[in-house]
Order: C-alpha cells, then sequence, then structure tokens
C-alpha cells in the first residue's frame, strides 16, 4: 500500500495537451488533486473568485469546497464544472480529461470542419488547415 | 487518417502494400483524436469538406471496393461515384439540411468511454498493463456498439480482430440493427 496523502508525479491529458505535475491520488473519490498553478499549466483553468475561468469565460462554482481541498484542487469537481467527462487513475496517476458531448455536438452543428494536426508516417506534422481552399476528404481507416 | 496505435502496421497497408505509393497525406490518429472531433465510429468512413472549410458530407461508410460486400453491405459505387461527381462537377448527394441532420453530438457515455480509451492506452504504452485493462473494459461497456473502441482495441487486448471475438461483437451489432452505418 502506498504511503497515504503522498503527492507522486502525475500525467494529465487535455486534449493534444499532455503534461506532467504533482499530484495527490485519492482513489476513493476517483480524482487527482493538483496545485492551483499545477491545474492552470495542465488545462489552462484557473479558479478565482468568479469562477472557473480561462481566457475571458468562466463558469460558476456553486460549492467550493467540492473542488478545493487542503491536498489542492479536485480534477473530478474541475471537469463536473466543465461538464467534460474524466478517466482517472490512481497507480499510476493519470487523467484524461474529455471533450464534453456539448462543445462537441456544437462543433459539428457550425457545419464547419474542425482543424487538427496528425503525424504522418515520417513524424511530420499536418493540419487539415494546411490544405485550405481544396476540396479535401478525410479517410479513416486501420489495419485491424 | 489510420485509427491505430501500431505505426508499423499503418506503414505497411500505406507504403509496401498498395501497388503504386499512395500520393495522399498518410496520417496515424492513435487517440482518435479525429474520430471524437468528426463522430467517427467506424472504418472505412470518409467526410467530405469543401473550400471554404465546410463539412459537406458528414462522416459516411465508404468501402474502397467491394471485396467485403457481405459484411458491409454497401455497393462501393455509390460513394465513390458521387466522389467523382463533387470533385468533378461540384454536385453534392446531400443538401444542408440532410448534411445537419447527420452530425449529432455525442452521449455523455460515448465522451467518457473516449477518455476511458484514451488513459487505458496511455497506460499500454506506459507498460502498466492491468490498469490499462480496466479503463479499456470501462470503454467497451460505455460504447457497446463503437468499432473504433472494440475492434480499435483488439490488438492490443491481444484479441484476434478478424477472429470469434469479433464476430461476436459483429452479431451483435448487427442484431442491434447496424447502428450508425450510413451510406
Amino acid at each position: 500500500m502506498p504511503p497515504a496523502e503522498r503527492t507522486q508525479r502525475a500525467t494529465i491529458v487535455d486534449g493534444a495537451r499532455v503534461t506532467d505535475v504533482d499530484a495527490l491520488a485519492v482513489p476513493d473519490a476517483d480524482t487527482l488533486r493538483l496545485a492551483p498553478d499545477d491545474l492552470t499549466r495542465a488545462t489552462g483553468w484557473s479558479l478565482k473568485a468568479e469562477g472557473l475561468c480561462r481566457d475571458d469565460v468562466c463558469y460558476p462554482v456553486r460549492d467550493r469546497a467540492t473542488i478545493v481541498t487542503d491536498g489542492g484542487i479536485s480534477l473530478r469537481g474541475v471537469a463536473e464544472v466543465l461538464g467534460r467527462p474524466l478517466a482517472c487513475e490512481s497507480d499510476p496517476p493519470v487523467a484524461v480529461l474529455g471533450e464534453a458531448p456539448g462543445a462537441v455536438g456544437a462543433a459539428l452543428a457550425s457545419g464547419r470542419a474542425p482543424n487538427f494536426a496528425l503525424p504522418d508516417l515520417d513524424g511530420a506534422t499536418i493540419e487539415l488547415d494546411d490544405y485550405a481552399g481544396r476540396k479535401r476528404m478525410l479517410f479513416a481507416w486501420s489495419s485491424w | 487518417m489510420a485509427l491505430d496505435e501500431d505505426v508499423d502496421a499503418v506503414r505497411h497497408w500505406a507504403r509496401d502494400e498498395p501497388p503504386v505509393p499512395l500520393t495522399y497525406p498518410v496520417l496515424v490518429d492513435r487517440d482518435h483524436l479525429v474520430a471524437e472531433l468528426y463522430g467517427i465510429v467506424n472504418v472505412p468512413t470518409t467526410v467530405w469538406i469543401d473550400e471554404e472549410g465546410r463539412i459537406v458530407r458528414p462522416p459516411s461508410i465508404a468501402p474502397a471496393d467491394n471485396t467485403f460486400r457481405d459484411f458491409t453491405q454497401i455497393d462501393a459505387s455509390i460513394h465513390n461515384d458521387a466522389l467523382r461527381a463533387w470533385v468533378r462537377d461540384g454536385v453534392l448527394p446531400l443538401d444542408h439540411t440532410q448534411v445537419r441532420s447527420r452530425l449529432d453530438a455525442p452521449s455523455a457515455d460515448v465522451q467518457q468511454a473516449r477518455a476511458e480509451r484514451r488513459l487505458g492506452m496511455h497506460l499500454v504504452r506506459s507498460g502498466h498493463r492491468d490498469a490499462a485493462e480496466r479503463h479499456l473494459a470501462a470503454a467497451l461497456e460505455l460504447a457497446p456498439r463503437d468499432f473504433t473502441i472494440h475492434r480499435g482495441s483488439m490488438p492490443v487486448l491481444e484479441k484476434d480482430p478478424f477472429g470469434q471475438d469479433f464476430f461476436d461483437f459483429y452479431e451483435e451489432w448487427e442484431a442491434a440493427g447496424r447502428p450508425d452505418y450510413e451510406s
């Protein structure tokens, strides 16, 4: 058994952003707790008087005690405020903050093709927008 | 883009197998980022994007030929003919309303499944097999009809994506009415 209340090196995945931080794993609450600066570094979000904020967007936080404890800011609480899924493992500590269903749906409903960047077989990064102004066909395939 | 964990497998099918080299960029989407952005749940799927960056044909099943016609039940010429008409003559098979009606928001369960899958694959890569299998199992349960999650996880779970495990999944999917399978 690992000692209780011990911060460990943890990995936070948020979209294309993957950040290593010190975090406290709390298996019983299925969450990781981070220092405020590390939350911002890993996700861009900061807890302010107005709520949970990034750039000029703030989400109200009704019950701060569910997010902030002595051990730091709970990623589970952050995910709930943002309406985003969180997949969390405590051993080793890794958390994936997924996309809110509504955000994915709103992007699709706009009819605009979302940009993305992926590596090609030589490791070069290719973006959809590299081919802006042309007809493009995405073709999803696999070896399986 | 290939929804594959194994880059060598992608390289084989993109570089070694084709009789002539592919002329388009071949991207590797190990984390299924594009699948999530566009709501892709199966392969082979295409999405068409016009010169102005609009989605003009939503994710659609598009077999390149009729090799697996018994499985797909979709004639390859439907997509291939429509693609030629769009590229050559600018003719689109669906109007704006039809395109929109097929660009749905994912369910909360599917988004949770995608996060669990991504966590599971992260743990596979770092050698934490037991933890990985727990999160992949959670993803399979949350998105029971998604091929990219189910069949796509079979190679890393040491199941055969062309064997009995696949056929069992396929039969359940077919019994459910082949959901999310539009040409």
